[in-house]
């Protein structure tokens, strides 16, 4: 047990002092607290008096505080306490640096721990928690059983995703082909093991197109591509190797259990990508979600090896994944998209294998936002749910063709057409809204007064339709970020307090750089966000935000658009004519069917 | 002694106040003075001015992805 004697030299402040005074007791040391307002001589007489081991001060003022505390290490030198015992200062004007400088012990800068203070007292060096155990991986799905509550909306859904399936037997494409020999084919442990893949290889390269073909047969890489050194992965290797076991995982969602939050990260570059995880997870991401380049969904197949890539979106490749998977903490959610383009089934068996947790599937934003071939859209899509069953891959369902100014009545028509379809074939997908200022709701002004009620009307929808997750996104207010970091961190704070009132089941949400186009996204950027939506998730607990009586009426409308909708889909008999006609969304709303991969849809002989 | 500048992981951003006329003087002077500290991959995040002058926010990248980083290489000193 030690005397411990703590003293503000301050006027007033002495409530920081009081705080440790209190854990320095609960550790079993005795205290004694003096007043504030005391003089640095007065301060010296009556450590004297108490026969302290351990002295600790405290400045909170900023002013003069130089001048002070020189003076007062002066008198401690001049009576001689500086030898018999142990000086520390702390409080929010002090700073380490500064505090060594002077001559203390030890400083106390904001932000200070008692334990820390403790461990000076008791001479320990200090070990910063890491809370590893004090996350594990959640399963977003679980307690849902994805029953269509809405009878006419129950009733269209069934037959639309009836004939849908009956369309599908026996139809096939070169992403379907490619992702059965990746399913059959390719054994990841055998990769991981560098054992020959000539077989996997021959046979793969004959579906690609020619990017993956010419890298396959002449060694070509992608103009935007490099192979990482063999020294530049030996260095990143050694870095991961120090870095193990001082990586702190947060959890970020105070005293809620929902939403798990997720952020994307897609440097172009896979040890960029690896710090911006390691950061997000550090400062309190559920999970990250892997952003390819658009480039890579108008690809017929991948390239292999260990690249990065110079533009945005960072190159899937077996190596590339499987190296950023390794670094993902074990407690960290890992979702790869597979939504919108020519490797989408491939994708979701490639990101199985190596390890994935969620996959993203919407044949709709494929077809209709992406760029991609409604049939070939619809056959991929419907193969890609079924390998993440397979692999047991949940996969949201997203809504970007919002986006794109389809209304959002259309694009959850489109949603639940999909999520039902998986469903049917005992998949698990994911609801995902978009909490944004959509482009529909800009053109109809139904956002004017506040962001509350369309996107609360938005998940009322869905729960009056299905009970399935919900993970709106993506990200979270999109649209209503400007280049402004405060501005940005705020909007997403809001949008995440919002989401975590609705209880919802986990959210996407953007960094600070999320409107600025000028370079690549930050990792301070992405800090700014988790730090903010903490700080949201902290303000209101348990507490909820109430939406206005406009927030029904606007899921009620959802409900009767969606409706009518499904009926046009049901009427037009086949779900790619509707798309192509563009019931869930048309060229006056801003979305055009896609062209790549058109006519690549054939039959397999059954 | 390391570089510090080397173990930026991507960006170092600058925020400040410029007293100034308008905000396209403000960007100039914060464009400026990141040339003036020897970055050359450098641009404005955001500005806002407003009467007196500009709060501006500007970026210089140390590394763009697919860049060789320092902070992966292994610790190297200048005497």
């Amino acid at each position: 047990m030690k005397k411990v004697l703590l003293a503000p030299i301050d006027p007033v402040h002495d409530i920081g002092l009081k705080m440790m005074a209190r854990a320095i007791e609960d550790a079993g040391h005795q205290i004694r607290l003096l007043q504030p307002d005391l003089s640095p001589e007065e301060i010296i007489e009556q450590v004297i008096r108490y026969d302290a081991d351990v002295l600790l001060v405290s400045r909170t003022l900023g002013y003069g505080v130089a001048e002070i505390l020189a003076r007062f290490i002066d008198l401690a030198d001049a009576s001689g306490l500086r030898e018999q015992m142990k000086i520390g200062i702390g409080g929010m004007a002090i700073r380490p640096e500064f505090a060594a400088e002077l001559g203390f012990d030890a400083g106390f800068g904001p932000g200070t721990q008692a334990a820390e203070v403790v461990c000076f007292i008791e001479g320990r060096e200090y070990c910063q928690p890491l809370g590893k155990n004090s996350k594990t991986k959640t399963d977003m799905t679980v307690g849902y059983d994805y029953q269509i509550i809405h009878p006419g909306i129950a009733a269209k859904l069934g037959s639309i995703t009836e004939r849908l399936l009956h369309w599908l037997k026996g139809k096939t494409s070169p992403g379907v082909k490619r992702a059965r020999i990746r399913h059959e084919l390719w054994d990841v442990d055998r990769w991981r093991a560098r054992q020959d893949m000539d077989m996997f290889t021959a046979e793969y390269s004959r579906e690609c197109g020619d990017i993956p073909r010419k890298f396959f047969t002449e060694g070509e890489l992608h103009p935007k591509t490099r192979r990482l050194t063999v020294n530049e992965v030996r260095n990143f290797e050694t870095y991961l190797r120090s870095l193990s076991g001082r990586m702190p995982v947060k959890n970020l969602r105070h005293t809620r259990k929902k939403p798990l939050v997720f952020n994307q990260y897609g440097t172009g570059c896979p040890f960029m990508d690896i710090g911006h995880i390691l950061a997000s997870q550090a400062w309190g991401a559920d999970g990250v979600i892997h952003f390819d380049p658009s480039w890579g969904a108008r690809t017929e197949g991948f390239l292999e090896g260990f690249l990065t890539h110079q533009e945005d979106g960072t190159v899937i490749t077996p190596a590339n994944l499987n190296r950023i998977h390794s670094a993902i903490d074990p407690s960290t959610l890992w979702q790869v998209r597979a939504h919108r383009g020519l490797n989408t089934p491939e994708t979701v068996v490639l990101a199985g294998k190596i390890g994935a947790d969620l996959t993203k599937i919407n044949i709709c934003y494929g077809a209709l936002g992406a760029g991609t071939d409604p049939e070939r859209m619809t056959v991929d899509g419907y193969h890609s749910m079924l390998f993440a069953r397979q692999y047991n891959l949940p996969f949201d369902v997203v809504t970007n063709e919002e986006l794109a100014g389809v209304p959002a009545y259309k694009a959850f028509a489109g949603m639940l057409i999909v999520a039902s379809l998986g469903v049917r074939i005992g998949a698990r997908p994911i609801l995902q809204p978009l909490f944004a200022y959509s482009p529909e709701a800009m053109l109809r002004g139904i956002m004017e007064d506040n962001y509350i009620d369309y996107n609360a009307a938005k998940v009322f929808a869905l729960r009056a339709i299905m009970n399935a997750p919900v993970w709106p996104g993506a990200p979270i207010g999109f649209l209503t970020h400007t280049e402004d970091r405060i501005q940005s961190a705020m909007t997403t704070a809001l949008h995440a307090a919002l989401a975590s009132s609705l209880n919802v089941d986990a959210i996407s949400i953007a960094s600070t750089d999320e409107a600025y186009s000028g370079g690549p996204i930050t990792v301070p950027a992405k800090i700014d966000t988790l730090r903010a939506v903490a700080e949201s998730f902290r303000f209101f607990g348990h507490a909820e935000i109430a939406p206005t009586q406009a927030a029904n009426s606007m899921a009620d409308e959802l409900l009767s658009g969606i409706e009518v909708v499904l009926a046009e889909v049901e009427s037009k008999g086949n779900f790619v004519d509707a798309l192509l006609a563009g019931c869930l969304g048309s060229r006056s709303d801003g979305a055009y069917p896609g062209r790549t991969g058109k006519d690549t849809v054939s039959t397999e002989k059954l | 002694m390391v570089d510090p500048l080397g173990q930026v992981l991507d960006a170092l951003d600058v925020e400040t106040f410029f007293v100034c006329e308008n905000e396209a003087e403000g960007r100039s002077y914060m464009l400026s003075l990141l040339k003036k500290w020897g970055f050359s991959d450098v641009d404005i995040v955001f500005a806002q001015h407003e009467g007196l002058g500009v709060r501006v926010r500007g970026r210089a990248y140390v590394y763009r992805p697919a860049d060789r980083y320092q902070w992966l290489a292994p610790r190297e000193t200048t005497p």
